[in-house]
């Protein structure tokens, strides 16, 4: 599902070029939930980003899905990670005026994935999925952290995204919380979805590989 | 059913009403200036326009010997290139507005009431037509006579004293000067206005008094419109000079006003360019206040654009998100900005129209104006949203979810690190200046819009006192307390033995003034004692005049702007009495009179006109108190003195009251100076207040950082207030220097309408100052408050919030 060959990324930082990612090889099978570790700094996010196709690589090849995410322009890229990639950030990052359920839909709305009088029974059901559905026309504010998460979680399902990624989707929730969402994680690989997780979480146990990032490279 | 994303739009605009109140008053306060001006511009300069031309001007008016009759009117009507002819003669006299105090009055004996075909005029209150003993008063002198409708007042002309006139009633004569402005009131009376006068005696005796046509009081006047091209001078003239060779009658005069101009047309174009001026300035504050509120709302919204990347949004759905959101705000604020703009604007132009003696017959502004200004409403929010809306939609996640959104780190610009160096100040002061300077497209922004507002409102004060200076540099260059003007010329001995009555008469000077003609224009000649102390006018070349001038003149900048080829050391060729002398101009005067004058040597004037040395038809007069009461009861003495000695005064002005004239005149133009200031600091002081605190709501989250590490809400407030005083510096400075070239250009162009001479630039001290108060009074109040909302929240609220 994941191909990752000679991937590089270096910034430009005023102190000099940073090499955050050096020759990376790495393959993920569909349906794989792999945890990606590694010391702050190392790197680990920097590679979630590429495969998401929020950052571009400086050098070498990238295909999610058999699509070479490295070629697309801007707006395919937009297109293409609205349809193929689900994300979930430790801060949650849902939009602060729309609903629960709103916030759910939005995907939908901006992919044109399905007719707009079917998107609101779509979000419950992924609502009820990550068992929220109760709060759906609530605002954010409303709602704890783990229960935002899961908000967080139903939103990337929203386009039934092959790839979810996740960076440090726990770090700000206890540890209950953070077992449960694990728990829905592996309900999802298990669904024949692939995850990639960047996290820190002991939680994090029930993923079927660990790769570890050490000073940017797959160590 | 609302897609998910509009209902985010709406959402954002509905659940944050604070923010969108301020920029939707923000950008409604930018409408209202713009459109007040535009209704009060567009609906002045149509209606000023046409209320002239209604009035049916006379092409020219020219004065006839003998009298001006039925058979005349006529034979004028019969020359070929009149359309229509009407006779006027005008009564000159004054008319008493106190104890041995009088206004010059002048007043129109109209033919038939009914029949009004040239300079008409309205009915404005009380009779109409006017009895034989009553007058009509134009309504704008009615205060100048101090009296009312229905009051018995006495009037006095030269030849026949005095007699009483009744006041039946008002009329509008949109053509005449305002009455106000010229301290002199304007009337209107029936042809049985008897000439044979019938004055009641103190002693009860009936006395008849004959006010013949070549009486110095009457002239007979007669007034013709062209056919063909009206408003060609030079046709007019041609005309005119038919109508004299034609008609067997001689002509005394002729006039021909500049057509199609109000006798205050100068007057008006100043003033509505000003207006214009500033509803240009007022648009550009606009329309950057409209650029920095909606930078401000679309740099919170960065984060949010990632977000929406992450989920699949392109750059296209984005952008029509923020435009989408931009024109909701610019609509909301054009619902309430145009509607206010337009009425406030009706009521300027009622304002305006009532100083210069005008009436708006209709009020509406024309719907073009009401198009422009909802299309400019629109169209400028989303034009200058262009930029910020882009980058938005353009920003790559990975910019959008970093800390520091779409800002170069601080430090990577030299100017950075100059700051950074800056290590002595309070830390948290040290702080402020950083940020300030780091958010360099805010900085911009708000430094802008806070400086086109100064800049406007500082130049409106600078012109204001430019004409204040300006003026108060004329009543300087006169040295004199009282002008007397005698109907015909009396022995200078006769007069000098009258005043010497008088202890209020320290000394007098007796100049000879008369009138030239230069091409076609007519000019003042004013013949001063050589070596006279009297007057010193400022001059911008050569010299003054001096014993040795036989032939030597000193013109004044009107003169020169008739005709631009003088210059000096050039002779000026003027007819004086049927024959060309020619002068050598040995200096150029500026002066607040807007009428060419020419100033030679007393002798040199009373030898081209052929006037006797020994008489004179003035006086000028210095008094023993120099103070406006001293003037005003040197005035009256002096007109007891002359009567005493049997000398008739065809006027008596004091120099206070000259000047209060000439200061009335630019009332409408000092009000429009200051009315634009006023709307500046209404449009500046809301635009600054929504701005500096949607600024303070921006950097919520980081002042939730500083309240982690232990700042108390009393530190952040003074660094957050410190921020907007340090803003409101910045932009008084470049508003100060901005308005230097705007009150250059204004001072030019405002002084060459008005006096033909650009004014000369004063930057005035009092509005730099006004201006700094006003600025960081606002910067403070409007940062204070946000500031400490901010810092009141909980940190863990403070830190999330978006």
């Amino acid at each position: 599902m994941i191909h990752l060959r000679g991937l590089t990324k270096t910034y430009d930082t005023p102190a000099g070029a940073f090499p955050a990612l050096r020759k990376i090889d790495l393959e993920i099978a569909a349906g794989e939930f792999v945890a990606i570790v590694g010391k702050s700094g190392s790197g680990k996010s920097t590679l979630l980003n590429m495969v998401g196709g929020i950052d571009r690589p400086s050098s070498g090849s990238l295909t999610v899905g058999g699509a070479a995410i490295h070629g697309l322009t801007h707006n395919d890229l937009a297109l293409w990670r609205g349809r193929t990639v689900g994300f979930v950030f430790q801060f949650f990052q849902l939009l602060p005026t729309l609903t629960v359920a709103e916030n759910v839909m939005l995907p939908m709305d901006f992919c044109g994935m399905r007719p707009a009088g079917q998107r609101r029974s779509r979000a419950m059901e992924l609502l009820d999925r990550v068992s929220v559905s109760d709060q759906a026309d609530k605002l954010p504010s409303a709602l704890s952290g783990g229960q935002q998460q899961r908000v967080a979680i139903a939103r990337a399902l929203a386009n039934d995204p092959p790839v979810i990624l996740a960076d440090e989707p726990t770090g700000n929730l206890d540890s209950e919380t953070s077992a449960a969402i694990f728990r829905l994680f592996g309900e999802l690989a298990a669904d024949g979805k692939t995850l990639l997780v960047v996290t820190h979480d002991q939680a994090a146990s029930s993923v079927s590989r660990t790769v570890t990032i050490v000073d940017g490279c797959v160590a | 059913m609302i897609a998910a994303r509009w209902r985010k739009v709406l959402r954002d605009i509905a659940e944050t009403p604070l923010r969108t109140a301020l920029a939707v008053v923000a950008m409604a306060a930018g409408a209202f200036g713009v459109s007040m001006i535009l209704t009060s511009y567009s609906i002045l300069t149509r209606e000023l326009k046409t209320t002239y031309s209604d009035t049916r001007p006379a092409s020219a008016i020219l004065s006839v010997d003998g009298a001006a009759d039925d058979a005349l009117i006529d034979a004028v009507r019969r020359v070929p290139g009149v359309s229509d002819a009407e006779a006027r003669p005008v009564i000159h006299g004054r008319l008493r507005v106190g104890e041995d105090q009088w206004v010059p009055l002048t007043l129109f004996v109209v033919r038939d009431f009914r029949d009004i075909r040239i300079d008409r005029f309205t009915r404005d209150s009380g009779a109409w037509p006017p009895g034989d003993d009553e007058t009509l008063i134009e309504r704008s002198s009615l205060s100048v006579a101090r009296a009312a409708i229905g009051d018995r007042v006495v009037m006095r002309t030269v030849d026949h004293g005095e007699r009483p006139l009744r006041i039946a009633g008002t009329v509008h004569a949109a053509g005449l000067a305002p009455g106000w402005m010229e301290h002199a009131v304007a009337g209107f009376v029936s042809k049985s206005f008897d000439p044979q006068m019938t004055q009641m005696n103190a002693d009860g005796r009936n006395q008849h008094l004959r006010l013949s046509a070549t009486s110095a009081d009457q002239s007979e006047q007669l007034r013709i419109i062209v056919t063909g091209d009206r408003l060609d001078e030079h046709h007019i003239r041609e005309v005119a000079k038919r109508v004299s060779q034609s008609i067997g009658r001689t002509f005394t005069r002729i006039d021909v006003p500049t057509p199609g101009r109000h006798p205050h047309a100068a007057q008006m174009d100043t003033f509505l360019f000003l207006l214009g001026a500033f509803g240009a300035l007022t648009f550009a504050l606009s329309a950057v206040l409209v650029a920095n509120m909606i930078h401000a709302l679309l740099s919170e919204q960065l984060r949010q654009a990632g977000v929406m990347k992450t989920l699949g949004a392109s750059t296209r759905q984005i952008a029509a998100l923020y435009l989408g959101q931009v024109a909701i705000l610019a609509a909301g604020a054009l619902c309430i900005g145009i509607p206010l703009g337009i009425s406030a604007g009706r009521a300027y132009a009622r304002f305006c129209a009532s100083m210069l003696n005008a009436t708006i017959a209709d009020a509406t502004p024309p719907l073009w104006i009401i198009a422009a200004e909802v299309a400019a409403g629109i169209l400028i929010p989303l034009l200058v949203s262009f930029g910020p809306v882009y980058r938005a939609s353009r920003i790559s996640i990975h910019e959008a979810f970093s800390n520091d959104i779409g800002r170069r780190p601080f430090g990577a610009r030299r100017f950075d690190r100059w700051l950074a160096r800056i290590q002595w100040l309070p830390r948290p002061l040290m702080l402020s200046l950083r940020t300030t300077f780091h958010r360099r497209g805010r900085l911009i922004l708000t430094v802008a819009t806070l400086a086109a507002g100064g800049a406007a409102f500082i130049a409106a004060l600078n012109v204001s006192a430019a004409w204040t200076r300006t003026l108060d540099a004329d009543g300087r260059a006169r040295r004199y307390d009282v002008q007397a003007v005698f109907p015909h010329p009396y022995p200078i001995a006769d007069v000098a033995q009258a005043l010497a009555t008088s202890p209020d008469v320290l000394h007098a000077e007796y100049w000879t003034d008369g009138g030239a003609t230069m091409g076609e224009s007519s000019v003042s000649l004013v013949g001063p004692d050589a070596n006279t102390k009297l007057l010193a006018p400022l001059l911008i070349a050569g010299r003054w005049l001096t014993l040795g001038d036989d032939a030597g003149a000193v013109i004044n900048q009107s003169v020169l702007s008739l005709d631009p080829s003088l210059h000096l050391g050039g002779e000026i060729p003027l007819l004086i009495s049927g024959r060309i002398v020619r002068w050598r101009i040995v200096g150029i005067v500026k002066e607040l009179n807007p009428r060419p004058t020419v100033y030679a040597p007393r002798r040199t004037i009373l030898g081209a006109t052929g006037q006797p040395p020994d008489q004179t038809r003035s006086v000028r007069i210095v008094s023993r108190q120099h103070d406006v009461a001293g003037q005003i009861a040197a005035s009256k003495a002096i007109e007891q003195a002359l009567d005493r000695a049997g000398i008739g005064v065809a006027g008596i002005q004091a120099l206070s009251d000259s000047r209060k004239s000439f200061a009335d005149h630019l009332v409408i133009i000092k009000t429009a100076l200051i009315f634009a200031a006023l709307l500046v600091v209404l449009v500046g002081g809301l635009g600054l207040t929504s701005t500096l605190t949607l600024n303070v709501f921006e950097r919520t989250r980081e002042i939730g950082i500083l309240s982690a590490i232990g700042a108390t809400p009393r530190i952040i407030a003074r660094y957050v207030v410190f921020e907007g005083v340090v803003m409101a510096v910045l932009s008084w400075c470049v508003a100060v220097i901005v308005s230097i070239p705007i009150t250059f250009a204004l001072d030019a162009a405002t002084g060459q309408m008005f006096i033909r001479s650009a004014l000369d630039f004063f930057l005035s001290p009092a509005a730099v100052a006004a201006w700094l108060l006003l600025v960081l009074v606002l910067a403070a109040l409007s940062s204070f408050y946000p500031a400490r909302r901010s810092a009141r929240l909980a940190v863990r609220e403070a830190l999330a919030y978006e």
